[in-house]
This record gives C-alpha cells, sequence and structure tokens, in this order.
C-alpha cells in the first residue's frame, strides 16, 4: 500500500550521506588512552561517575589500537615509548583523530630533559590539544566536543578521491 | 648501641680500606675505598643491617671527594632502628666495583640503573645491561658533563604523515 | 596386531609480549614472559618507558622549584612526595618547622594514602573484572581531590609544601568538609569489603596469588604494604617517626600470607587508621604560623605583603633571584617516609649553592617490582594483572 503523504513527512527524512556518515562517527568515538603518567589518572576520572563521558557516546574504551578512531595521547613520552606510539598510531584504522593531552604531551611540560618528547606533534599529526598539567575532566570534555565539531565537517569525496590514486 | 659497635668493629677489621666515617644531620656515613666493597657490605648484614634500603651513586666532577665516582648505599636495621650510609669511591678512569646482587637481590635493577645513568660497571652482576634508556642510548645521563636537554636523541624519529584525511585546520 | 598409541600432546613453550601498551599495565610497563600453555616459566620485566629525567632535572631547578616536580612522580598520591621532598631538605638545612606544619602535612598525606589505597583497590579489581569497586570508590576520591583543590588549588598536582613550611594555611571550614568526606570515605570502605571480601570469584582470583616470604622482603628490599602483608611488622610512620606522626594514635596492619588478597586487606585496613589519623589530626590541630620565620631567609613574604609593601618586594625578589636566596651548607640528607606504596625517601647531596648536586628518590614502585618475576613463575597468564595490581607500580616514580 502507497504511503501518504502525511505518513512520508512523518516516516522519512532527506539528508546527504556525508551528514549521516558524520553524525554516526561523531556520537560513537571509540578513543584509545594511550596513558602513560598523571593525565591518564585524570583520564580515569573522566570516565567515572563525575564527568562521565558516555554522555557523548565516547565511552567506549578500546586498548586495541584496531578498534578505535580516536587516540588520546595522555601524558609524556620518552624516547624509548615514541616508536611504540608511532607504531600505534599506524595501526589505527582510517579516519582517525588525535587529542595531544596536558602540557607534555603537547610540549615536553616541565620536562626539558634527554629523554622526553618536547610536543609528539612534531611527529605524529595532531588535532586537538588540551592545557593544562593535568588538564582537568572539564577539559578532555571540551576537547571531545572539539573532535566532534571536526568529524563533522569530514568531507566523504576526500576517502573518494584518495582511493583512486 | 649496634650502629656505633658495628661502625668500630669495621674500623677494626678493615683498617686499609676505610677512608673516613663522618656525621651530617645525624646521619653517619662510612666513607670506603671501592675493592672491599663485597666484604665490608657482608660485614655489615651480619651484624644486623639486612635491609638494603637504597643503592645509588653521585658524580663527583664539581663537588670534589676521594675520587670522581661514589656508589651509595643507605642500609637498614629494623631491629635496632637504626641507618648507616656506605659510599664507595671509584677512579675516573676503571669505574668498576663488585656487585653486591649476591647480597641483595634488589641489588640487581639498582646497580643497573646506576649502570645506565653513570656508566659505573658491576663485576659478577647476572646482567649488566642498561634499564632505563633504550639498549641504543649512547652515553650515561647523569654524569655531570652530560647535557640536560641530552645530544639529539629527543628529536630524532621519523615523521609521520596524516593518511589519506587532509590536513585540517586547526579548529 | 597394531596398537594404538596416544603421544602426550606437545606444547611448545612461547613468548609473550605484554605490554607496553595494555589496560593492566597501568601506563607504560612491558614484560616479557615466557609462558608453557598458559603457566608462566619465566618473565623479564622492562622498564624505562617513562623515564623522564626527574634527577637531571633536580640538579637543575632550586629547592622549591623541585617540588613541582615531585607531584608528578607518584601521580596518585603527589602530597606525600612533597612532603617527603620538603623533609629533605629541611633536614640538610636543619630548618624546624611548626607544629601546626607538621599536622597539616600529617593531615594531608593521610587522605593522600586514602585516595591511593581507593584507587589501587579499585584498578585491582576492575583488572579482575569488578568494575563497580573502582566507581564506588573514585566516587570518593573525587571528594577528596575537592579538598586538596580547596587547600592547594588544584586537584593533582598539588605543590603544597614549601621548603620551611606550605604554600598557604587551609581554608577556612576546610575540617567540617574532611569530616564529611571521611565519613562518607569509611561508609564506601564498607561497601567495597562486603562487594569483594567473600566474593567467590575474587578470593580464587587472589588468595595464593604472588606469595612474598619474610627472606624476600630483606632480600628484594620490599617495603610499605607490601612488606606488611607478609607479616613484617615495619611501619615508618610508627618506627621513624617524621613530622610528628607520634603525636597519633593509630595501629599498624599486617597480614600473614603475603599474597594478593592480603595486601589488598592491608590495604582496606590502613585506609581505616588513616581515617582515624585524620580525625586526631583534625581535633589536635595546633594554631600558629605554617612557615618558618621569613627572616632566616627560606621563606617567601605573603602575597599581602608583595603587593603593598616596597620592603616585602624587594624581599621577595630577594629570596628568588638566582643569585640570592637560599643556601643550605654542603652536606647530604636521606629522609625515609611512609608513602602508600612503601619507604619513599629522597636524598639530597648539596654543594652549597641553590641548586641541590644531587637529587635521587628512592622509588619504593621500582624495587617493590623487581620481585615479579619471582612472584609470576607457575601461576597463569591471568594472575599477572593480579600480581601487577597488587605492587601497585606508579610508572611515573618507578622509572624517574
Amino acid at each position: 500500500m502507497p504511503m501518504s503523504q502525511d505518513e512520508i513527512k512523518s516516516n522519512v527524512l532527506t539528508t546527504t550521506i556525508e551528514s549521516a556518515v558524520n553524525w554516526g562517527r561523531k556520537n560513537s568515538l571509540w578513543p584509545m588512552p594511550f596513558g602513560t603518567a598523571c593525565c591518564g589518572i585524570e583520564f580515569m576520572a573522566v570516565l567515572a561517575a563525575r564527568t562521565d563521558i558516555s554522555r557523548f557516546g565516547a565511552e567506549a574504551i578500546r586498548f586495541s589500537p584496531r578498534q578505535s578512531d580516536l587516540l588520546i595521547v595522555a601524558g609524556r613520552i620518552s624516547i624509548k615509548m615514541m616508536p611504540v606510539l608511532i607504531r600505534i598510531y599506524e595501526q589505527m584504522p582510517e579516519p582517525k583523530w588525535v587529542i595531544s593531552m596536558g602540557a607534555c604531551a603537547s610540549s615536553g611540560g616541565v620536562f626539558d630533559t634527554y629523554s622526553v618528547i618536547q610536543g609528539v606533534d612534531q611527529f605524529i599529526p595532531v588535532d586537538v590539544y588540551i592545557p593544562g598539567c593535568p588538564p582537568r575532566p572539564e577539559g578532555i570534555v571540551e576537547s571531545l566536543l572539539k573532535i566532534q565539531d571536526l568529524v563533522d565537517k569530514e568531507k566523504l569525496s576526500d576517502y573518494a578521491l584518495s582511493d583512486t590514486k | 648501641m649496634l650502629l656505633e659497635k658495628t661502625i668500630s668493629d669495621v674500623k677494626e677489621s678493615f683498617p686499609e680500606a676505610i677512608l673516613d666515617v663522618t656525621e651530617f644531620a645525624g646521619e653517619r656515613s662510612v666513607h670506603i675505598k671501592c675493592d672491599r666493597i663485597l666484604d665490608i657490605l657482608s660485614f655489615f648484614k651480619e651484624a644486623g643491617f639486612e635491609f638494603l634500603a637504597d643503592l645509588t651513586a653521585v658524580d663527583n666532577l664539581t663537588l670534589g671527594g676521594f675520587e670522581r665516582f661514589v656508589v651509595v648505599y643507605h642500609l637498614l636495621s629494623h631491629e635496632s632502628v637504626e641507618r648507616v650510609t656506605v659510599k664507595a669511591y671509584l677512579p675516573e678512569e676503571k669505574p668498576t666495583l663488585r656487585s653486591v646482587e649476591s647480597l641483595w637481590k634488589t641489588a640487581d635493577w639498582q646497580e643497573r640503573e646506576v649502570y645506565d645513568l653513570y656508566g659505573i660497571t658491576f663485576e659478577s652482576h647476572p646482567n649488566m645491561t642498561r634499564i632505563l634508556n633504550p639498549d641504543t642510548f649512547d652515553g650515561h645521563p647523569l654524569r655531570k658533563d652530560y647535557p640536560r636537554r641530552g645530544r639529539i636523541e629527543r628529536s630524532d624519529f621519523p615523521q609521520v604523515k596524516r593518511g589519506i584525511r587532509k590536513e585540517n585546520e586547526t579548529p | 596386531m597394531s596398537r594404538v598409541t596416544f603421544e602426550p600432546l606437545e606444547t611448545d613453550s612461547m613468548v609473550l609480549n605484554f605490554g607496553p601498551q595494555h589496560p593492566a599495565t597501568h601506563g607504560t610497563l612491558r614484560i616479557i614472559l615466557e609462558l608453557e600453555g598458559e603457566t608462566i616459566t619465566g618473565s623479564t620485566p622492562e622498564i624505562g618507558y617513562l623515564h623522564s629525567g626527574f634527577e637531571k632535572l633536580g640538579e637543575d631547578l632550586d629547592y622549591n622549584q623541585y617540588i613541582t616536580i615531585t607531584d608528578r612522580m607518584n601521580y596518585l598520591s603527589p602530597l606525600c612526595n612533597n612532603v617527603a621532598y620538603a623533609l629533605t631538605a629541611e633536614k640538610l638545612i636543619g630548618l624546624e618547622v611548626s607544629k601546626r606544619t607538621e599536622h597539616i602535612r600529617v593531615l594531608m598525606c593521610e587522605l593522600s594514602r586514602i585516595a591511593d589505597h581507593l584507587l589501587n583497590v579499585g584498578m585491582l579489581a576492575v583488572d579482575l573484572g569488578a568494575m563497580t569497586a573502582f566507581l564506588y570508590g573514585f566516587r570518593v576520591r573525587e571528594d577528596i581531590y575537592d579538598l586538596f583543590e580547596a587547600a592547594t588549588g588544584t586537584r593533582l598536582t598539588t605543590s603544597y609544601t614549601l621548603v620551611g613550611g606550605l604554600i598557604r594555611d587551609l581554608p577556612e571550614g576546610f575540617d567540617k568538609e574532611v569530616l564529611r568526606v571521611l565519613e562518607e570515605v569509611d561508609e564506601v570502605t564498607d561497601d567495597i569489603e562486603t562487594l569483594l571480601n567473600k566474593n567467590k570469584i575474587w578470593l580464587d582470583r587472589t588468595k595464593e596469588i604472588g606469595v612474598i616470604s619474610k627472606e624476600d622482603v630483606y632480600s628484594y628490599g620490599i617495603s610499605g604494604p607490601m612488606a606488611r602483608a607478609a607479616g613484617i611488622e615495619w611501619d615508618l610512620r610508627l618506627k621513624e617517626p617524621y613530622s610528628s606522626y607520634e603525636d597519633f594514635d593509630f595501629d599498624l596492619v599486617i597480614a600473614l600470607n603475603g599474597d594478593v588478597f592480603d595486601r589488598y586487606l592491608v590495604r582496606m585496613e590502613e585506609i581505616r587508621q588513616s581515617i582515624k589519623i585524620c580525625r586526631q589530626a583534625l581535633e589536635k590541630m595546633p594554631a600558629g604560623e605554617v612557615n618558618v620565620d621569613p627572616d632566616l631567609g627560606f621563606s617567601l613574604p605573603s602575597k599581602d605583603e608583595v603587593y603593598n609593601s616596597i620592603e616585602g618586594l624587594i624581599y621577595h625578589f630577594e629570596v628568588t633571584m638566582p643569585n640570592r636566596g637560599m643556601t643550605p651548607p654542603v652536606g647530604e640528607a636521606y629522609v625515609p617516609t611512609e608513602s602508600p606504596n612503601g619507604e619513599l625517601g629522597f636524598y639530597i647531596v648539596s654543594d652549597g649553592t641553590r641548586t641541590p648536586y644531587r637529587v635521587r628518590t628512592r622509588p619504593p614502585s621500582l624495587i617493590n617490582y623487581s620481585i615479579f618475576s619471582k612472584l609470576a613463575k607457575g601461576h597463569m597468564l591471568s594472575d599477572v594483572p593480579a600480581i601487577l595490581g597488587s605492587i601497585n607500580i606508579i610508572a611515573g616514580e618507578l622509572d624517574r
């Protein structure tokens, strides 16, 4: 039986594939916390009851890079750890986003020493930086919203073009 | 008390190895030559200082002292609640001394740490390799002549480009 | 007639890489395990993935500046590090702080001990599949964070002590808040014990796992709750009292079996003892100044003076300028303190200048972790998270 005009209005929504995909992606980010130091503890606080990130659909913490699309670098990265981080970044499937959480990951922070990387963005691409040493849980929530904005602006045509190359 | 008695016993038993016995801020330190370290520490252990609280080293490059390097042992007696510091001096040309791993297993990792950071080697240690820095690391960072910011190790990594996504404008 | 024979099923020994990125490694540990089936036949822990050059940095920063660095060492209980470092520097210089300062330090240390143990037990439970204990524990941990924030200004990296005092006195109404939180902690401790103590899965996975004997404690230099769980009656707060711990009345907690379960029990009981100490500290809190006399040249003048009088400003500069300020005598000091993990000691060598010549931390995590290979041998692969969790390894302190 064909639908009446009224039924179509209340049951069908027209949109582009792009916005539908982006909407799905941004509300179900699967973070992979690369927590090494103090920031890792604050990241735990974000998972706990008071600032619960499942409100933003990002509570599915995956410790395997192959299952996640958001890398959160939380804590200082030493010269021994950097090759591991690069490898984990490369193991994540596209599309992927990176948050550099806290002063140490973003710039080395107070650790201006021989063994601390002075900012992971020298070696891997970073989308959002969170200031603070360590950032408050609210800061992490804010950065998650920023990532959601970025995801919203994704263009499917970018992927199509790169596939034909 | 145990501490005074042990120190005078050590002085008596190893007169040629003891360089000095000092006191600062209520802490007693026994300064010794490095070649009798194992004997002296087992003497302390048998006397009742059965807990090796800490093992570390100091580079005396600008501080001065008997020799360039000193390995510092903090011993503790649970029985009489007293602590003593034993300091073994090593020359710059040959920074080597006997491992005390046979007396305390805890010395295993701490001696590796001293080796890693100061380049002091320990004879008859089961596994004398770097512990904190990567195996490829060149130099011993806690020596006074090593720069704090390092040489180039912290910026010597490949740069990973973005995958299929274009470079985003930062939000 | 041919006979059918069965060959025994052959298993090859296998090498498994565990970490450095693994949820149970709490940061950055890596263990290379040798397995026979699922049984561990050997293990080689590899550390150093968070080596940040703390000790090198200490030779470059002055005595008060380094306090901010000690926060980032054991980030589960930064206040204990602050206090341990300040005590060492004060011993080196020969400063006597007021009774009030000492009591505030005790109060703060014990609050951090509660927070540390709660998180440790919670994480151990998460690793063994009991998420609830973590969520319960973290709820009160957030309340303790609020207390720290009220007193120090930040949640985690507190930097609360100064050499010769504290950055500020306790805020008004702090004691009431503390009492309220302590009450909640009391409840949550009971709740967690109700959840876990008789839980069959919990008992199966923690009893007789990773047993430490008394001889091991001496040989491996184990300290803190791990040593006490093995039956060693050693608590620095009671045996070598520092920061006026001798004024407080509390019990030494020991257990006898030395396994993961006993370490958990010791931690839970220590939370109760800490609550007791906190209550006493609030009750007997002496009045007075928190900083040593500014004329000694070690403590900063109050902000009020700095902003409103020329003398105060000049004096502030005198203390903080690179070629002035505090200069301790040539010498060295080692002060052991009882941190939630064990004996946390600082060893400072001074050459008489503004910056220490050498700052060494005696890291309880590193020394307690060195026994891991021995504990893991003969157990199953799934026991590794239980053993790791019960050691309470803090990577920042482990690798420094």
